[in-house]
């Protein structure tokens, strides 16, 4: 019985965002993700004061969900970017760095909510039908018959954590270990409904970088080394699988809801144990070479199978149940009673093998999508951050698939959209205006908002006081290192944009990011043979920063919009 | 609180509402960021959840928000408007009766008789409220509001058909007000589309907005992360949960449903099982799992395949399920299940007894049946075939955070519910006499003032009632003064009946002289009757309409009516044959006919207004004009927040004057507001409201009470000691 309060009344402020404390804990939250972004970002260590494990991560998932945020509104704004990373993994510090700038810049502006909220979200509306136009300039559409722009992605995803620890080196190999593993789940005769399989990561803790691997089919690590001896014997081409459900212990489950009375003298366990020998019986006639179990395996029945020389494997636990299935083609037994022969599937092959320290069983399927990544890390935080990191991957290429095509990534798209937005609004202002109710003044100032949003947003990439440049013919984002002689004419310092599309012989004129220039039409990328032969792009998932620039600029709408907060003190 | 009596107390506590609330009124209202206990946050513009997420203390604002939350229930629509409108109500209480305090401090020195005084005085008011709100109110709406009322059904056919273009204009008004500014749009056009597409026939309607009310919760699915345009709908019903085994099947799919588990149990409960041999208990296993395998092979011959099942299933019927091909969803709620059982009139399939035969007795199929997966999470997508007028669909509702889904999902069950009130005819109370000696009079005021409205209204013109009745009317002032006296003792019997009249009389004169006053003006207007006749009533508004304001609305008037009434041609013609519709019909049944709705933007506000004053200028009960005047004066108070932000031409006093007029030279009414409200939700929200202001006036004393805070709630009936 809980005890009942009286509750306390709640306390209500109004216009939360013009109280200087909730401006300047956006600013802190605004520091941390910002110094993170990147492939040079600052990592972060979290670790609380009794001790416990240290996280040491720049990505936005850990960091989020660690990070205890108590002020409502950002609340608002961490759980927006969770929320959003949970659906695209990748994209997250973007979001919640837009978002942040977003809301400092406009916020300065002294307009009513009202104007603030629509002409955000018709800019908003004119970025997103840019991005998903034919013309827009920085969008590649992806070849699937070369793997050339998916490693890209890879790459990209991989060096923008810098937490993993990795070298250059490691990079290449993880990321064509993730591309493979991603090629794996793809079934191969595949009809009008495709159903990607899964990869699923083992972790090996401790070992080089360079010994991870990707290998079909499952591994299930043995705890028994003694095992080994008993491999079943392969009798044909495959292997015979039974798959358990339910528990083969020996327990009696569900009785009812009434009593069972037992006679003296009965007893109930060597009934059951007599059933599960009974089972067991039936699978050596049967010739089933694997027994799989989900839940525990009585020892006397593991014993029986043993003798028999068919190998018992249980507590495989509920993760593994649906790879199972899917890698042997078993019906997952329900019954301690007659099995149907339709319920076993099969396996190719079995083997032990050792990874590191550790035993494992391979199961090797016939045909399957289901592979496993064995990936490996000199230690658990970098492990962490690491899978962490594939997981991403994985997730982009697999949306990447539904939707053929990438954005560029290391700051052109940001810097190009906003050049799109300036001479679009600037060129034609009317066609937005048109029945917003809002001057020509104010689309202006809220334009230069936005865009500034947007290009404070690649200034986040440079953390180590570098210069910031865009050029002026197609909008990309360039950046000179902050060490550089003075005496050198600046231009000849840079050697390619953030995407690595364009290099510097070609004639382009820059202009810092940071000052005002005039309103230019960005020029779409070169033809598609020139994104064929240039190597090393970084790319960027379309559908994650789509979905990231829209959550922004929704969740910057929502906290513009608050005139009060009422907080429950209960 | 004894000092100041409940009125002022109430109006603190109302305008501390009032101002948080009267933010997020109207389209340009802002939301309001809630945290719960538990750490969530919420956003809302909802004034319902606002009011319950501030915990209030004070007992009157309790009072408050319990009657905000009845009429929610009710009708799903107009919290804040029942904050605002209550709090105007209030100041006008409190100024009205302001003056009359003075004289009587002076004239009563003993405090604790001029408490007791105030209160029997409050307690007269009240019950005033409430006699005005059937007798006039009631009748005001039904004869002279009628004429305005448009239809969101369509008079072309003879059922009725509800119009796209209504509709969607009903939705736009509606979500203006409850969701952020930049989603109202697409979420009504969703709203709207779920609607049409949920609806089997044109007749429909009503059904429909009755089912998705009651099984809202079930027919919609919230996703975090997505962008709010990703919100969309889809055809069939999505159940909350995964396959527990999934066969892919294709054509047409029968379902059967169970409540119980198929696998038979050793022991049902109150009964006992005797085992006595371990044979006896492995003959009990065997013939458990033959049953079930019986059962399921049966299920699968007669081509079911698919189980619903209100409970959790042993392995054992998901293993023989997935052996015969059947998928199966376990633990569905109750209210899945009658849901489904709703669209489809299926019964649950019962289990035999006699292990003969396993025949389900109904066919119900469905269309398709597969898994849907949003955002990683899985969930049964059923194709049903429905055997009524509602056609299955589901709303998947997307926005970045869980607040602002819970904030669509809120407003749009809101929706439904005001749907549903809309279809409805409400009943007016105007025609039925309600028993006792308080109204005995009554019948005499009617008749007379049958004789002045009828003219009007079959001339369709709004004129100065002819001289012969306005003497009549002198004549009858010395009557209802004698009865106001005698009515005053019978209202408050437990009070000694001499102060009873002292405390009265006193409010009786100023109304009384305020009365012939009015008469007089009357009678001066109808000799130089072309001017002056919205001066005299403008004039006679006591609250609000400050000098300075009158004068500057009487300079710009002449010029802005013939521009208004040269704009105003295009909205016309378009409304106005479910406007006579709707007239005929609420003479014939004194009702609110179904799918009444009116122009946004204050317009039944300015409308009531107005029909008020008219009444207010004919009547001789001094306390029925005191109330009327309160009342139209404090409904001005919402269109004067709508338009608080706007400037010149669309600012209140300017939409106001032109209302005016335009009714006074009985020109159709429009409206520069693209938009629809229900009538009658407007309707009940007034009398909601007077009927909360009649509860905290007939309050006269608040005990806090040392028990369980369960308890407390009850307060409002145990203050009465």
């Amino acid at each position: 019985m809980s005890r009942l309060e009286a509750k306390k009344p709640s306390l209500c402020k109004s216009e939360p965002l013009t109280s200087e404390r909730v401006r300047a804990t956006l600013l802190v939250l605004k520091g941390i993700v910002a110094s993170c972004y990147g492939p040079s970002g600052r990592l972060k260590q979290l670790h609380n004061g009794l001790g416990g494990s240290v996280c040491t991560t720049s990505q936005s998932s850990a960091l989020l969900a660690n990070l205890s945020v108590t002020h409502p509104i950002l609340k608002i704004l961490t759980t927006s970017v969770q929320n959003h990373v949970s659906c695209f993994s990748d994209c997250g510090l973007f979001t919640a760095i837009l978002c942040c700038n977003l809301i400092e810049n406009v916020q300065r502006l002294d307009l009513t909510p009202t104007t603030l909220i629509k002409l955000n979200k018709h800019l908003l509306n004119l970025c997103t039908s840019y991005l998903q136009s034919e013309v827009c300039g920085c969008r590649i559409p992806v070849d699937f018959s070369s793997t050339q722009i998916l490693l890209c992605l890879v790459r990209s995803v991989l060096t923008s954590k810098p937490a993993c620890m990795l070298t250059r080196k490691e990079v290449d190999h993880i990321s064509t270990l993730i591309l493979r593993a991603f090629l794996l789940t793809i079934p191969e005769n595949a009809g009008d409904h495709i159903s990607l399989g899964s990869s699923i990561i083992v972790p090996l803790k401790g070992q080089r970088v360079v010994d991870s691997t990707v290998l079909p089919g499952i591994l299930i690590e043995l705890s028994e080394i003694r095992l080994m001896k008993i491999l079943p014997v392969k009798k044909s081409d495959s292997l015979k699988v039974a798959l358990f459900r339910v528990s083969l212990s020996g327990d009696l489950s569900d009785t009812g809801e009434g009593s069972v009375v037992v006679s003296y003298g009965v007893s109930l366990e060597n009934a059951v144990l007599d059933q599960l020998l009974n089972l067991g019986r039936q699978l050596v006639s049967d010739h089933v070479d694997l027994v799989l179990c989900q839940k525990v395996i009585h020892p006397s029945l593991k014993q029986f199978l043993g003798v028999h020389r068919v190998l018992a494997i249980d507590r495989v636990g509920a993760a593994l149940m649906e790879p199972l299935s899917k890698v042997t083609g078993t019906q997952p037994i329900g019954s301690l009673g007659s099995i149907s022969p339709s319920s076993y599937g099969s396996v190719k092959d079995l083997c032990t093998a050792k990874f590191g320290f550790k035993w494992f069983l391979h199961l090797i399927p016939n045909e399957a999508t289901v592979c496993s990544l064995l990936l490996c890390n000199r230690n658990g935080t970098a492990w962490d951050e690491l899978k962490l990191t594939c997981q991403t991957a994985l997730h982009v290429l697999q949306l990447t698939i539904k939707e053929p095509c990438v954005l560029l990534g290391g700051g052109c798209t940001e810097t190009h959209l906003a050049a799109y937005i300036r001479h679009k609004t600037f060129s034609d202002p009317e066609s937005i205006l048109k029945g917003s109710g809002c001057t020509s003044t104010e689309l202006q100032l809220i334009t230069e908002a936005f865009c500034t949003a947007l290009e404070s947003l690649t200034g986040s990439l440079e953390h180590d006081g570098g210069e910031i440049l865009t050029d002026m013919k197609y909008g990309h984002f360039w950046s000179v290192q902050a060490d550089s002689p003075s005496d050198v004419n600046w231009p000849d310092l840079l050697t390619r944009c953030g995407c690595g599309l364009h290099n510097s012989r070609e004639e382009l004129s820059w202009s810092f990011l940071r000052t005002a220039r005039h309103p230019f039409a960005p020029r779409p990328c070169l033809p598609h043979e020139a994104v064929g032969s240039a190597n090393n792009l970084t790319l960027d998932c379309f559908t994650a920063k789509l979905s990231g620039l829209q959550v922004a600029v929704e969740t910057a709408n929502l906290i513009l919009d608050l005139s009060y907060v009422i907080e429950d003190k209960n | 609180m004894a000092a100041g009596g409940p009125v002022q107390a109430a109006l603190q506590v109302a305008q501390a509402l009032e101002t948080i609330l009267s933010g997020c009124v109207g389209p340009e209202g802002r939301q309001v960021l809630c945290t719960k206990p538990t750490g969530e946050v919420l956003l809302s513009r909802d004034g319902g959840r606002l009011l319950a997420a501030l915990h209030l203390e004070h007992p009157l604002a309790r009072v408050m928000v319990a009657c905000v939350s009845s009429h929610l229930r009710k009708t799903g629509d107009g919290a804040k408007t029942f904050i605002i409108f209550l709090c105007h109500l209030l100041r006008g209480l409190h100024a009205a009766t302001d003056k009359e305090k003075d004289s009587l401090i002076s004239k009563h020195s003993h405090t604790q008789g001029r408490h007791w005084k105030t209160c029997c005085r409050w307690k007269f008011i009240s019950q005033a409220l409430l006699r005005f709100q059937t007798q006039v109110l009631d009748r005001v709406v039904d004869q002279c509001l009628s004429r305005h009322f448009l239809s969101i059904f369509s008079s072309s056919t003879k059922g009725r058909r509800l119009c796209r273009s209504s509709f969607q204009l009903l939705l736009e008004a509606y979500f203006g007000g409850r969701v952020g500014r930049n989603n109202h749009s697409f979420i009504s056009q969703l709203m709207c589309d779920y609607f049409f597409q949920c609806m089997a026939c044109e007749s429909g309607c009503e059904e429909v907005s009755e089912l998705v009310d009651d099984c809202f919760v079930e027919l919609n699915i919230g996703v975090t992360g997505l962008p709010v345009s990703d919100s969309r709908i889809l055809a069939g019903l999505v159940l909350h949960r995964d396959f527990s085994v999934y066969c892919p099947a294709d054509g047409d799919i029968r379902i059967a449903f169970v409540t119980e588990t198929i696998q038979p149990l050793f022991s049902s409960s109150g009964s006992e099982f005797i085992l006595n041999s371990e044979a006896q208990f492995q003959t009990s296993q065997f013939w458990i799992m033959e049953r079930t395998k019986a059962i399921m092979k049966s299920l699968q011959s007669q081509n079911v395949k698919l189980l619903l099942s209100s409970v959790k299933q042993p392995d054992l019927v998901i293993y023989y399920a997935g052996l015969n091909g059947i998928s199966v969803v376990e633990c569905l709620s109750s209210e899945e299940m009658s849901l489904i059982q709703r669209i489809i009139g299926l019964s649950p399939f019962v289990l035999p007894q006699a292990s003969s035969q396993y025949e389900i007795s109904s066919a119900a199929l469905v269309k398709f049946c597969k898994p849907l997966i949003l955002r990683s999470k899985r969930y049964v997508h059923l194709g049903l075939i429905s055997t009524c007028s509602f056609i299955p669909h589901c709303m998947v509702l997307c926005a970045p955070v869980q607040g602002l889904v819970e904030q669509h999902e809120g407003a749009l069950h809101g929706a439904f519910k005001m749907l549903r009130q809309l279809f409805k005819d409400l009943d007016l109370s105007y025609t039925t006499q309600t028993s006792g000696q308080n109204y005995t009079s009554s019948p005499l005021i009617y008749k007379n003032r049958e004789s002045n409205q009828l003219p009007e209204i079959v001339s369709g013109s709004i004129q100065r009632p002819p001289q012969g009745t306005v003497e009549k009317n002198e004549g009858e002032l010395a009557k209802t003064h004698t009865y106001l006296k005698v009515h005053s003792n019978l209202v408050v019997p437990s009070v000694g009946s001499e102060t009873c009249i002292s405390c009265s009389t006193p409010k009786v004169i100023p109304a009384d002289t305020h009365q012939t006053d009015e008469t007089r003006r009357c009678l001066s207007a109808n000799k130089t009757r072309i001017i002056d006749d919205r001066d005299s009533f403008i004039e006679s508004d006591p609250t609000t309409e400050s000098t300075a304001e009158n004068t500057r609305v009487e300079a710009s008037y002449e010029n802005l009516s013939i521009t208004k009434m040269a704009g105003k041609g295009s909205m016309l013609p378009v409304r106005c044959k479910p406007l006579e519709m709707g007239a005929s019909q609420s003479y014939s049944f004194s009702s609110i006919p179904a799918g009444c709705v009116l122009p946004v933007g204050g317009n039944f506000e300015i409308l009531l207004h107005y029909y008020l004053l008219n009444y207010v200028k004919k009547c001789q009960q001094s306390e029925a004009a005191m109330v009327g005047m309160i009342i139209a004066n404090a409904l001005l108070g919402i269109p004067r927040i709508l338009y608080k932000s706007r400037k010149g031409n669309r600012s209140f006093p300017q939409v106001y004057v032109r209302a005016l007029h335009v009714l006074q030279t009985n020109q159709p009414m429009g409206s520069s507001q693209t938009g629809l409200e229900s009538v009658s939700g407007k309707y009940q929200l007034l009398t909601s409201v007077l009927h909360c202001l009649a509860k905290i006036l007939t309050i006269d004393l608040v005990i806090s009470i040392k028990r369980q805070p369960q308890e407390i709630y009850d307060q409002e009936s145990e203050e009465e000691l």
